[in-house]
Order: C-alpha cells, then sequence, then structure tokens
C-alpha cells in the first residue's frame, strides 16, 4: 500500500512567552489509504499539534512532511488553504458548525467548495439526519451536531478525515454512533480516517493506534483484528 | 492594576480605538474651529457696527434737495438721518484694460460720528478743497496702491484725478459687491472711495442734491412704520428704494455667512459624536461579552458592580478625551487660518484669531457627556450580571430563519455564506443599525457637498450661459429713448446685435405682501436674453401680464392668474397704479424679477421707447474700442463685460472646490470609521466561525465575503435611503440661505449620487481591505482549541 502521509523526523515548537515548548519532538510515521487511525496520548502529549500539522493548519519547525508527492512543509498559506480544502476534512470536539446556518445549508457551505462534493441527501441519510436538515444548530442535540460536522467534514469528499477528540463532548451512547459513522466512512467511502483521543477503549475499533508521549511517537502498534464499535465499551 | 488592564486592552483593540478617536477628534475640531471664527465675526462685526453707526434704513431717490433733509430729521422714529451722494466712476489704470469701479460715497466731515462713519487705518482728514479721497483697504492693496498716488477716473464725461489721502474700512462695505449679481467682492476691479460733498460736487457740477439717505432708529420702532413715513414725503422726488438694514447687500451676506456657519457648527459635532458614541458602545459592549469570564472573577474576587462598571466606563473617557482635546486644540490651531480666510471677503477690523479656553473646555464637556452616556450603555450589562453567572460562557447563538427567506427567488440566488450574511443582519440589529445610519449619513454628506457644487455652477453659470447670453452690457446712467441710441449702437463697428432691456423698479402688491423688485422689459423673440421656464426651454415674455420668478411668487403668495397691483417707483407721474395679471412662473436662481414684453412695458408705463440699457453682440476684439468710444460718455453709467465676469466666477468656483474636497474626505473617514470597525468587531466576534470555515479550505478573501456581503447590502440599502436624506438636507440648506439676491435650486443630480456612491463605496473598500489582514492573521489552531 502506498502511503498518502509521510512524516520525517517531524518537529513543532512554540514561543510561550519566554519559554519555548516542543510540542512535537522528531515524529516519523505513516498514513495510509482506507486505514482507521487512533492517536492515544496523554494531555500535552502533542496529539493535537500532529493533527494539526498534517491537516495544513499549522507548520512544522523542522522535519519534511509529504502529501503523496506534495512537500507540505515547504508550502506557503495558499497551498495550504488549497490542500485543506481539496483533500482534509476536519472533525472538532466542539463541532464548529455555523450557528447560523441550518444543519443542510452548514453541510452545503462545505460542498460549494468542493471539486467533486457527495450529495448533501445521501450525507445526511447516512447520518440519520435527513427530518432535522432543516433545523439551526442550537436547535439539535450535540450527537446531532456531531453528525452534522461529520456530514459537513465528508462532504467536500476529501481523502482525510481528522478528527480531534471527536466523542470528547458526548456520551457513551452517542459516541458510540459517531464512531459507527466513521468506521462507515472508512469502509464504505475509503477514507483515510484518524481520532485523536485520550480514551483507550476506541483504539480497539482501529487497523493501527499511535502512541504519543511528551511530544514523542512512543510506539505504533498494528490492530489486525479491530473491533465493531458496537462492542466497544468503557 | 485595572488600570494596567485597560491600556493593554486599549492597545488590543487600537483599530477601532484610533478610528473613533479620530472621528471625535474630526467632529470636535470643526465645532472649535467654526465656533470660534463664528465668534470672531459676531464680535468684530458689531462693535464695527456699533463705533462706527452703521445706519439702520438705506433709502436711494432720484434726487433730493440738501434742504429738504431737514424736515425729515423731525420724522417720528428716526434718530439720526444723513443725505448723500454715491455715484459709481470707472478708473483708468494705465496698463489695465479690465474694468474697473470705485463708488464714490460723499462724507460729511462736519458730523462727528456720523452714519456708517469710515474707520481710518491710515492717512489724514478729508479736504473739502482738493479732489481728496479716502479708499477702501481692500482696494488700495488689491492694486498696490500707496498713500498719495493719484487715480484717474471718468466722473461725468471727464477724466478727473482723485488724489488717495487715507485708507479705511466701512460697516456698510463689509462684504463689497458692486452689483448684487456679483455674488462675491472683487476687490481688484472695485473699490469704495470716500470724499467730500464738495468735491463730489466739482466732480458732478450739474447735479446737486442727494441720491441716498441712511438713518437710524430710536431705540423700540418699528422699521416699517418709518417707511411708510418716508414713502409719503420721498414720494416727490423719485423714491426708488427703502430697505431695512436686513436686506443691505453686505449685511445680509454677512449674517448668511453668519447662519451657515453657526448651523455647521451645531451639526457637524451631533453627527461626528453620534457616530462615534456609536462606535464606542460597540466596542465596548463586545468587549464586556469578551471578558465575561474576567468580570465574573473580578465579581469573585470582591470588586464592586460600581468599580467594574467604573473600569469600563474609564475606557470611553480616555478614548472620548483623547479625541476631545486633540479636536478642541486642532480646532482652536485652525480657528486661526480660518480666520484669515474670512479677512479675504470680509472687510472688518479687529478680525483676529485668539485663543479660546471656553470651547475647548465645552468641547471636552460635550465629549464626556457623549461617550460616558455611550460606555454606560455598552456595559450596563455588567451590573446585572451574577459572578457565578458571569463565569459561565454565554447561552450559545440562537440561529433563526429570516423574513427575507421568505421571498425565494432572492433567498435561492444566495450562495451559503450570502445566507449566513443575510441572517447575521437580524442577528445583530444594533450593529446593522449602526452601519445603516453611519453608510446613509456618509453617502449623504457626500452626495449633497457634491449636488452643492454642481448647483452653485447651475445657479451661476446658467444664468450668464443661457439666460443673459449677450457679450456685453451697456446701462444708462438715464433713461432715453430707444431708437436713438440704438441706432448708434448698430452703427458701430464689430456689433453684430443690439437689443434692448428696460429694467424698471417697482412695487408688486397681493393685498399685504409686496416686494419691491425690478421689472425686466425684454424684447418679443428676443436673441441676446433669454426666459427659461423649468424644463430650460425658451419662452417669450408675455405681452399682457407678468411673469414672476419662482421665488418672488412665493413672496407675494401668488399664482398663475393672481392680479397684482404694479408701483413704479420712477414714473410716479405717468398715471395711477395699474394692475397686472401673473401669466406664467420660471425659476430663476441668481436674484429675482418679474419679466413683461418691452413694447408693452412701455406703454404700460405710458414711456413709449423708453430704455434703461442695451445688450450686445460685439466681435471680441471691438469691445476695447467700444469702451474707449462711450467711457467718457456721461450718459452711460457702466460697461459690463460677460467675459470678465464669468471668468471672475470661475475663479472663485475654483476656490470652492477645495471645500468640496475637504467635505468628500469627511464622508471617506466616516464611512471608514464604521466599516473598519464593525468589520474588525465582527471578526473578533465570530472568529470562530471564520476560522471553521478556513480549515474547511475557504481561502480568507472567501471567508471575508461573508462579512463583506453582508456590509455591501445594507450598505447599498443604507446608500438608497441617502438619497432622500440629501434631498432633505438640500431643501433645508436651500430655504436656509435662499434670499432675494439667490435662490437655491433643491434639485440633487445624477453625476453626484454616483460620485456618492463611488466615495463611499470606496471607503468601505478601503477599511474591509484593512479588515481582511484581520482574518488572514486568523490563528486557527488558536481559535479552535478555545472550548464554545
Amino acid at each position: 500500500m502506498k502511503p498518502i502521509i509521510t512524516a520525517n523526523k517531524l518537529s513543532k515548537s512554540y514561543l510561550m512567552g519566554q519559554v519555548t515548548v516542543h510540542a512535537l519532538k522528531n515524529a516519523n510515521f505513516e498514513l495510509y489509504e482506507r486505514e482507521l487511525v487512533v492517536v492515544l496520548g496523554p494531555s500535552g502529549s502533542g496529539k493535537t499539534t500532529l493533527l494539526n500539522i498534517v491537516g495544513g493548519m499549522d507548520k512544522t519547525s523542522s522535519g519534511e512532511l509529504y502529501f503523496q508527492n506534495t512537500p507540505l512543509h515547504q508550502a506557503d498559506a495558499k497551498e495550504l488553504t488549497l490542500y485543506r480544502r481539496n483533500e482534509v476534512g476536519f472533525v472538532f470536539q466542539f463541532y464548529n458548525l455555523m450557528p447560523n446556518l441550518t444543519a443542510y445549508e452548514n453541510i452545503n457551505l462545505s460542498v460549494q467548495i468542493a471539486k467533486n462534493p457527495l450529495s448533501i441527501d445521501e450525507l445526511l441519510e447516512q447520518v440519520h439526519l435527513t427530518d432535522r436538515a432543516d433545523h439551526f444548530p442550537s436547535q439539535l442535540s450535540g450527537g446531532e451536531q456531531q453528525r452534522i460536522a461529520l456530514a459537513r467534514a465528508l462532504a467536500k469528499n476529501p481523502t482525510m478525515l481528522l478528527c480531534d477528540e471527536p466523542t470528547g463532548a458526548l456520551d457513551f451512547q452517542t459516541s458510540i454512533q459517531v464512531l459507527k459513522l466513521l468506521k462507515d466512512f472508512c469502509q464504505t467511502y475509503g477514507k483515510t480516517v484518524v481520532i485523536i483521543t485520550h480514551n483507550t477503549a476506541i483504539a480497539s475499533i482501529a487497523n493501527r493506534v499511535f502512541y504519543l508521549k511528551d511530544g514523542m511517537i512512543d510506539r505504533i502498534e498494528i490492530n489486525a483484528n479491530p473491533l465493531t464499535p458496537k462492542k466497544v465499551t468503557w | 492594576m485595572l488600570w494596567k488592564k485597560m491600556f493593554r486592552d486599549l492597545k488590543e483593540n487600537r483599530g477601532a480605538n484610533v478610528a473613533c478617536i479620530v472621528v471625535i477628534l474630526i467632529g470636535l475640531m470643526v465645532f472649535t474651529a467654526f465656533s470660534m471664527v463664528l465668534d470672531n465675526l459676531k464680535i468684530s462685526h458689531q462693535q464695527f457696527y456699533e463705533n462706527q453707526h452703521f445706519a439702520e434704513g438705506f433709502v436711494q431717490v432720484v434726487s433730493l434737495p440738501p434742504t429738504e433733509l431737514k424736515r425729515l430729521e423731525g420724522l417720528e422714529g428716526i434718530a439720526a438721518i444723513q443725505g448723500r451722494m454715491v455715484k459709481d466712476v470707472r478708473v483708468l489704470f494705465p496698463d489695465s484694460n479690465e474694468n474697473v469701479y470705485l463708488r464714490l460715497v460723499f462724507l460729511d466731515t462736519n458730523i462727528e460720528n456720523p452714519i456708517n462713519g469710515v474707520l481710518l487705518s491710515q492717512g489724514i482728514p478729508l479736504n473739502n478743497r482738493e479732489t481728496q479721497v479716502w479708499i477702501d483697504n481692500k482696494f488700495f492693496e488689491a492694486n498696490k496702491l500707496n498713500l498719495n498716488d493719484e487715480l484717474e477716473v471718468i466722473a461725468d464725461g471727464r477724466k478727473r484725478t482723485l488724489q488717495i489721502v487715507g485708507v479705511g474700512k466701512s460697516p456698510e462695505f463689509i462684504y463689497a459687491l458692486r452689483t448684487a449679481a456679483d455674488i462675491y467682492p472683487s476687490p481688484e476691479t472695485f473699490g469704495i472711495a470716500f470724499i467730500s460733498q464738495d468735491v463730489i460736487k466739482s466732480l458732478f457740477p450739474q447735479e446737486n442734491a442727494f441720491n441716498e439717505l441712511i438713518f437710524t432708529l430710536k431705540p423700540g420702532v418699528d422699521f416699517a412704520e418709518v417707511k411708510k413715513a418716508l414713502e409719503y414725503q420721498l414720494q416727490p422726488y423719485g423714491l426708488k428704494s427703502i430697505i431695512p438694514r436686513a436686506d443691505q447687500i453686505s449685511h445680509l451676506m454677512l449674517t448668511q455667512e453668519l447662519a451657515g456657519l453657526e448651523s455647521m457648527s451645531k451639526a457637524f459635532p451631533i453627527i461626528f459624536l453620534s457616530i462615534a458614541a456609536m462606535i464606542l458602545y460597540i466596542v465596548l459592549k463586545r468587549m464586556v461579552e469578551q471578558q465575561r469570564g474576567q468580570i465574573g472573577i473580578l465579581k469573585a474576587m470582591g470588586y464592586t458592580r460600581r468599580e467594574i462598571m467604573l473600569h469600563y466606563l474609564s475606557y470611553a473617557v480616555i478614548i472620548g478625551l483623547l479625541g476631545g482635546i486633540a479636536g478642541g486644540l486642532l480646532g482652536i490651531a485652525l480657528s486661526y487660518p480660518f480666520t484669515s480666510f474670512y479677512q479675504l471677503f470680509f472687510n472688518m477690523p479687529n478680525l483676529y484669531g485668539s485663543f479660546s479656553v471656553k470651547y475647548l473646555t465645552f468641547s471636552i464637556l460635550l465629549v464626556l457627556i457623549f461617550s460616558l452616556f455611550a460606555g454606560y450603555q455598552g456595559c450596563k450589562r455588567i451590573l446585572t450580571l451574577e459572578p457565578a453567572e458571569a463565569m459561565r460562557p454565554p447561552a450559545p447563538v440562537m440561529g433563526g430563519k429570516v423574513l427575507l427567506e421568505k421571498v425565494s427567488f432572492f433567498w435561492n440566488m444566495l450562495t451559503v455564506q450570502g445566507m449566513m450574511a443575510v441572517r447575521n443582519m437580524s442577528r445583530n440589529k444594533g450593529r446593522t443599525a449602526f452601519i445603516f445610519m453611519g453608510i446613509m449619513f456618509c453617502f449623504a454628506i457626500s452626495s449633497f457637498t457634491w449636488s452643492m457644487n454642481d448647483l452653485v455652477q447651475k445657479m451661476l453659470f446658467d444664468q450668464y450661459e443661457k439666460v443673459e447670453v449677450y457679450d456685453v452690457k451697456i446701462t444708462l446712467a438715464r433713461p432715453q429713448s430707444q431708437t436713438i441710441v440704438s441706432r448708434e449702437l448698430q452703427g458701430f463697428a464689430g456689433v453684430k446685435e443690439v437689443e434692448a432691456l428696460a429694467e424698471i423698479p417697482v412695487t408688486l402688491k397681493q393685498n399685504w405682501h409686496k416686494k419691491d423688485v425690478l421689472l425686466l422689459g425684454i424684447p418679443a423673440d428676443s436673441r441676446l436674453y433669454h426666459i427659461l421656464d423649468k424644463n430650460d426651454l425658451k419662452i417669450n415674455p408675455p405681452e399682457n401680464g407678468l411673469l414672476l420668478s419662482e421665488r418672488l411668487a412665493q413672496l407675494l403668495h401668488a399664482d398663475i392668474g393672481t392680479i397684482l397691483r404694479v408701483e413704479p417707483l420712477m414714473f410716479n407721474g405717468s398715471g395711477q397704479d395699474q394692475e397686472l395679471e401673473v401669466v406664467g412662473i420660471i425659476p430663476q436662481y441668481l436674484g429675482m424679477s418679474a419679466y413683461m414684453e418691452l413694447t408693452a412695458l412701455q406703454n404700460f408705463l405710458r414711456q413709449e421707447g423708453l430704455v434703461t440699457s442695451f445688450m450686445l453682440n460685439v466681435e471680441a476684439e471691438s469691445i476695447p474700442l467700444l469702451q474707449e468710444k462711450y467711457l467718457l460718455s456721461n450718459a452711460i453709467s457702466s460697461i459690463d463685460e460677460q467675459a470678465q465676469r464669468l471668468g471672475k466666477l470661475e475663479e472663485m468656483m475654483a476656490s470652492y472646490g477645495s471645500m468640496i474636497y475637504f467635505y468628500a474626505l469627511i464622508g471617506v473617514i466616516i464611512g471608514f470609521a464604521i466599516i473598519y470597525t464593525s468589520t474588525i468587531i465582527t471578526v473578533s466576534e465570530r472568529s470562530r466561525e471564520l476560522a471553521s470555515m478556513m480549515v474547511l479550505g475557504m481561502t480568507p478573501a472567501e471567508v471575508l465575503s461573508v462579512v463583506t456581503f453582508e456590509q455591501w447590502l445594507i450598505s447599498i440599502l443604507a446608500m438608497a435611503s441617502g438619497i432622500p436624506l440629501s434631498k432633505l438636507m438640500m431643501t433645508g440648506l436651500s430655504q436656509a440661505i435662499s434670499n432675494d439676491m439667490f435662490t437655491m435650486p433643491t434639485t440633487l443630480t445624477f453625476s453626484s449620487f454616483l460620485l456618492a456612491f463611488l466615495i463611499t463605496g470606496l471607503s468601505i473598500w478601503i477599511a474591509q481591505q484593512f479588515a481582511a489582514r484581520k482574518i488572514r492573521q486568523l490563528s486557527l489552531v488558536e481559535v479552535l482549541k478555545a472550548s464554545e
């Protein structure tokens, strides 16, 4: 299998006041097509930094990062925008839906800028929210909002789906629904899905698990028999 | 500690704060400067009037023997009355072929403290025997004259020499115009010479009488009563007009200017401070919302509501004070050049700029009131927040459908960004209203200013380019027979066309409404004087009735069909007053007159063939010859060249142009301040939404369009509403400044709208470009990391 993302000695440091914080140190990894990767680690271990850099939201301090053959570490703001637009779908812990757009319109926002978008109605059906299409975010529950956020991320038909604590604000039942959707997307649409979490239970549905500690990738485990989300408990 | 917090917060919001300070600064600068100039002008002219005994009434007669004056002195209500001779003479400057006139005004050197006394700034008393004169200082300076210089003039058909022995100014000629039609003083070509009666007699040996009377009233006396008594007394001496001080040209122009300045000095600070107050309100409201958590913590720590309130109010006060003090000081500085600008037009003593603590204090007080009010409105919510509640995040913003969505054809046209914009407009009603009002004013100010420019052009140039289309006008010293003079002029080489004109002073009456005006007799099918209707179409002067100018009809409460009594002031021996019907009303911006066909007018007056002036079309190169030939004639009082008049007007308009740019700049600044503030606040308030869109892969330009679409939509509606607003401003201005000399049209020109649209649009666009930088600087990671 060919990797879609290749990272060589990826490092990121921030200047926080007078202190330099090394958020990510010498990370080496690949991401492959159609795989579901879970990134585990305690708070401050560098999970979000890793995701932001892979997602083109942040730039590296040193090291190399390739999307297919494109060197992202050399990309300027414009190229990164295009990369985000065409290749990446983001899902956040706090949904970040547009409060004054309906569920349907939120997805449409993403469809508008996509080259090869998926059908909004089909996506709404997938996330079981067809009857809520006309509702505004404030009229939806947290789980519903997150499902719309998922549909919005996927609607652009991106190569990868990057999810930062997608179940962090949800109860157990709703979390399972969301994980199931992510797994389905990975399988039915053939997307690469990266999920960041500190919930170790979620690791069992992944093809591979990255363990992060103090800004470094401690180890990468391959999960030969991932569970279906239904079988996960915590 | 809170002070430190405040200064850091101020720094963080510096864009909006600077915009707010600039808006306050401009408002108060204009306020202080205009108020000070106004005060200077008022004090200066009042003192001048008082010291020099400026007359309260002005009478023109054909000729009144000096012996008759005694009788008038006894009239009830009159405090003092003086007779005088006033004559215009042509000045011959050796190397100039311009028409230069001096108005010779008789000064009785025997009276102490005479009415309209001359304030001598240099020179010696007038001598009764030699041809010595005092000259007004403007003419003196403009023509680079020196004391004891000699001026060659044409008086009564002969060349005479006058010696300048003094320079001074008179309250009667603060704004010195030769004729009301001149609008602007032109000290190079028109000046005043004060001269003793004996000398004037030697210049005009045939005339031995007064042609003007000036008088002052006893306190509490009604001018109309005195006028009635004088009319009765003076009728036999060829009474031409009796006017109160209020209608005297120089005084009228001065009071007009003062009124204009006064309204500007009031309107400006109100408009600008209101806009600044809105900016302050929005910025503070936003800050209080943003710092909700901090307020909660402060409250939890035990800060009282009052202390926190004062903390936030101090933002408003600091911004207000900065703008207020800077504006006040700049205004004071500006008042000096402004005052000197007025010195160019208004010839008054003691007209100097002076430092005024009064207006500085006043502007600071004014700005404090405004900023405290705006500040309080912006942060009063603090008072109601409980600490625990404050520390919790605010309830999520409700999304909702708006009315516009029902207009499906419009709604379906919108992109998702467009929909967001439209819904946001109703989400932030206060801010939408602010942008709307601000842009409306910005547009109205611009279009109003440009319209003014167009209209002043129209007012002035229409009269000379479309109505009075002759090359030269020759005014006769006294009415004469049409055929003889006409024949002579036609025979002159280079003269292409000659038409006669009768300008007869009359009193028009309709019940108790009456007005003294010139009744113009114009030949049927005149090719040199076009009477134009509303649509600029030429109409013929009527043979059996009167045409009135709009303003005159208004003053007389006359309409088409109204019968007016017509009392000629000159030919009162020719028969009784008669009545004429109003047969038409025409727009006329410069002056106000009544019109009739020439022969019909002559018949009406029973003065067959009588005319007062001639209009000529002449080859340009023949004009100097014409002037040379008739210069010495005592039958001719003046030769006016249209090209010279137009040239002078154009010069004046050019200086007016700089005023227009000043107002346009102000329009741009307002537009910029409003859009800039609202954009950066929107960006900060919705940074999360905007960042999410960037994460989705939208370019900064696409993200900005969500904000700008909303602004353009509001702005376009606001600009459309600015059209009636500027019309309203125009009507207000027209009513305020229209007088007997000119009427301000209220039509707004299309080009002014177009320009206003461009100016407003440009300032919006520039502000958005500044705001775009803020969007590019949004840190996606930071914004999205924070929880909602």
